[in-house]
């Protein structure tokens, strides 16, 4: 029998029933439409997120205090627990470490690594001006904070070396607390001690971890004495290049232990994560989301399977006469069975075409209410047409067996 | 003397029951030769029906030999039933003969799926001219009268070149006119050398055939040779 004919004896019984056949696929155009909608919204949310990611700097490394989930595990095993007791300061996760002598220490690996550190130190307090309180996000940062970050001085000066109480506004910030009057030399009254404006951030563009201009900057030193503290929240160390990330990451660490006289990798009371991390984290957490919601969707398929397999039952019970007659004529059992089986999965795959076009609507419009481009993938396309004509021959091969066992004496004869 | 084209030997089929068995055919015994026109006849229940499934391989006898063209076919598989089917017998039914909203042509066509002929268009479209119908080549069956159906499936059935042409009631769903009109036809394609067999309860179209058996309570009662 040859396929060409058989694939038009399928359209031709396909489009035989119009109406009945779209109905039928229906199932399998939502339950692939939903699969491939949500998987290009997570392929669209993911690289959104990348994007984000990247332009905190791919070549940014953030060392924050602390230990890992990882080391902490490590902390549990028995071998190493005395190994632990000994260092109480790392057995709390939450204890900072991160002290500027480390800083300094970091400062001294080579350039052809890391071109620049900075510390910070960072918390929410009260600014008083005049008599008005409110809350803002007060920053002290060690001098090459903002050269790291590319923040440029849009009026007045930078924070000066020396510990005078000097504070740098971010411009947001500086409209909100002074509005349009100029804002340099006005004070600010924080913790007690009074604060000159020195000078007024340029407009920075935000991501959603931080908003620069929303900010207030001060000296680290000041900072310490202002909060009563001798470490930094974090250092971020910028790596020469993208290629350098890891190399200079390994540095960092091998400096940071020897300083912190921490001989086991596994103890590290610091963590250092590059962007690249990040990105993995929320690359894991996001495929698991994505697969979740799609696994949900592809219940869908299965509803629809069924809906294929009642189909094509109720369509052999039809077509009796015409199974008796092609048997007649020489159609061999497998003929007929390789007919049914062509016509079920020739329908869910138009399905599945058709839940393709659905699918990426859905993303493209989705993505347009949300603001993030959906992004259609090839694996998506090809899992489509590869999991509805499964569904094809899963529910298909039932009602082609059917067909084919059908004797075609009582099939001729069949009223 | 032309050669026997099918031989029958001790032919019987028992069907079997919860309320018993039926013995539909008796030890049959018949021959058919190559060219003839056999008219089977017999009243409703005699067993011509189940001689015709046995005839046409679409059933297989209890015991007995059924040789078709040289070749023992009583005891072969369903696939192999299949294959002498498509290339050695033309079926012609009494009622749907065609595929629904299939054209003239395609249902000609219907028997090269399963089986290979050189040049199947060519002969299709001259079958169709033969039974008067290449006007109405493209039609879709609906559109066709009973008698032009009945010649469609009469083209169909000499497709494959077969040895024998079944036909069960070819003309039980039309009138006296058209029935004539079709058996007109058969005895043309009896001329020019096909072996058909025909099954009728009507006596008169019986007499069309150059030899008529009558068939009762699964035995073979009465054998006429025309007049």
């Amino acid at each position: 029998m040859k396929f060409l004919t058989i694939l038009k004896q399928s359209i031709k019984a396909i489009m035989a029933n119009k109406v009945r056949s779209f109905l039928t696929v229906l199932g399998i155009i939502i339950g692939i439409g939903s699969v491939i909608g949500l998987m290009s919204l997570g392929a669209g949310v993911k690289e959104s997120i990348a994007k984000q990611i990247n332009s905190l700097g791919s070549t940014n490394l953030t060392i924050t205090s602390g230990v890992t989930a990882y080391s902490k595990t490590a902390y549990m095993s028995s071998d190493s627990a005395s190994k632990a007791q000994q260092n109480s300061s790392a057995m709390l996760g939450s204890t900072q470490t991160l002290t500027p002598a480390d800083l300094t220490e970091l400062e001294k690996i080579s350039r052809e690594l890391v071109i620049n550190v900075a510390g910070y130190v960072s918390s929410p307090v009260i600014f008083k001006v005049n008599d008005t309180e409110q809350r803002e996000t007060l920053i002290g940062v060690s001098s090459d904070y903002f050269a790291l970050y590319d923040l440029k001085i849009a009026s007045g000066d930078s924070l000066p070396e020396s510990d005078v109480s000097n504070i740098v506004l971010g411009s947001e910030l500086a409209t909100n607390i002074f509005g349009e009057t100029d804002v340099i030399g006005q004070k600010i009254s924080i913790l007690n001690t009074e604060f000159t404006v020195i000078g007024i951030l340029e407009a920075q563009k935000e991501s959603s971890f931080s908003n620069p201009n929303l900010q207030a900057y001060i000296t680290d030193t000041n900072a310490f004495k202002l909060f009563d503290s001798k470490n930094y929240n974090g250092i971020v160390a910028k790596a020469k290049s993208e290629e350098t990330v890891d190399s200079a990451k390994a540095e960092i660490e091998a400096v940071l232990l020897m300083s912190h006289k921490i001989d086991d990798k596994d103890l590290a009371d610091f963590t250092v994560t590059s962007s690249k991390d990040l990105l993995s984290t929320v690359d894991t957490v996001m495929s698991m989301l994505t697969s979740f919601l799609a696994g949900i969707a592809a219940i869908s398929l299965l509803v629809g399977g069924i809906g294929i397999m009642n189909i094509m039952l109720v369509s052999v019970t039809e077509r009796t006469r015409e199974i008796g007659l092609r048997k007649a004529l020489g159609a061999k059992t497998s003929d007929i069975l390789i007919q049914f089986m062509t016509e079920a999965v020739v329908l869910t795959i138009i399905g599945g075409v058709l839940g393709m076009l659905l699918g990426y609507t859905i993303g493209i419009v989705a993505g347009k209410f949300l603001e993030f481009s959906a992004v259609i993938t090839l694996d998506s396309v090809l899992l489509a047409v590869g999991i509805s004509s499964f569904i094809g021959v899963v529910f298909g091969i039932y009602p082609a067996a059917r067909a084919a066992r059908l004797n075609p004496i009582d099939a001729l004869r069949y009223e | 003397m032309p050669k026997n084209i099918i031989e029958l030997k001790n032919i019987s089929k028992i069907y079997k029951s919860e309320g018993g068995d039926t013995l539909a055919l008796k030890s049959i015994d018949l021959n058919i030769q190559e060219g003839e026109f056999l008219a089977i006849m017999g009243p409703s229940g005699s067993g011509k029906s189940t001689l015709m499934n046995i005839l046409g391989l679409l059933d297989t006898p209890t015991s007995g030999t059924y040789i078709l063209n040289d070749q023992k076919v009583s005891k072969l598989k369903e696939k192999q039933l299949a294959k002498i089917r498509n290339k050695e017998i033309g079926f012609v039914f009494q009622q749907f003969n065609l595929l629904a909203r299939t054209t003239v042509l395609d249902n000609v066509l219907m028997p090269t799926i399963y089986g290979n002929i050189p040049n199947p268009r060519k002969k299709a479209e001259e079958l169709i001219e033969m039974v008067g119908l290449t006007k109405w080549i493209s039609h879709k069956s609906n559109q066709l009268s009973g008698g032009q159906i009945q010649r469609v499936a009469i083209a169909r059935a000499l497709m494959m070149d077969p040895s024998i042409i079944l036909a069960d009631e070819p003309t039980g769903n039309l009138d006296t006119k058209r029935s004539e009109e079709i058996m007109a036809l058969f005895k043309e394609i009896n001329k020019k050398g096909s072996t058909i067999i025909l099954i009728t309860h009507e006596e008169y179209l019986a007499q069309h055939a150059s030899r008529i058996i009558h068939i009762q309570d699964g035995n073979i009662v009465k054998e006429e040779r025309a007049k």
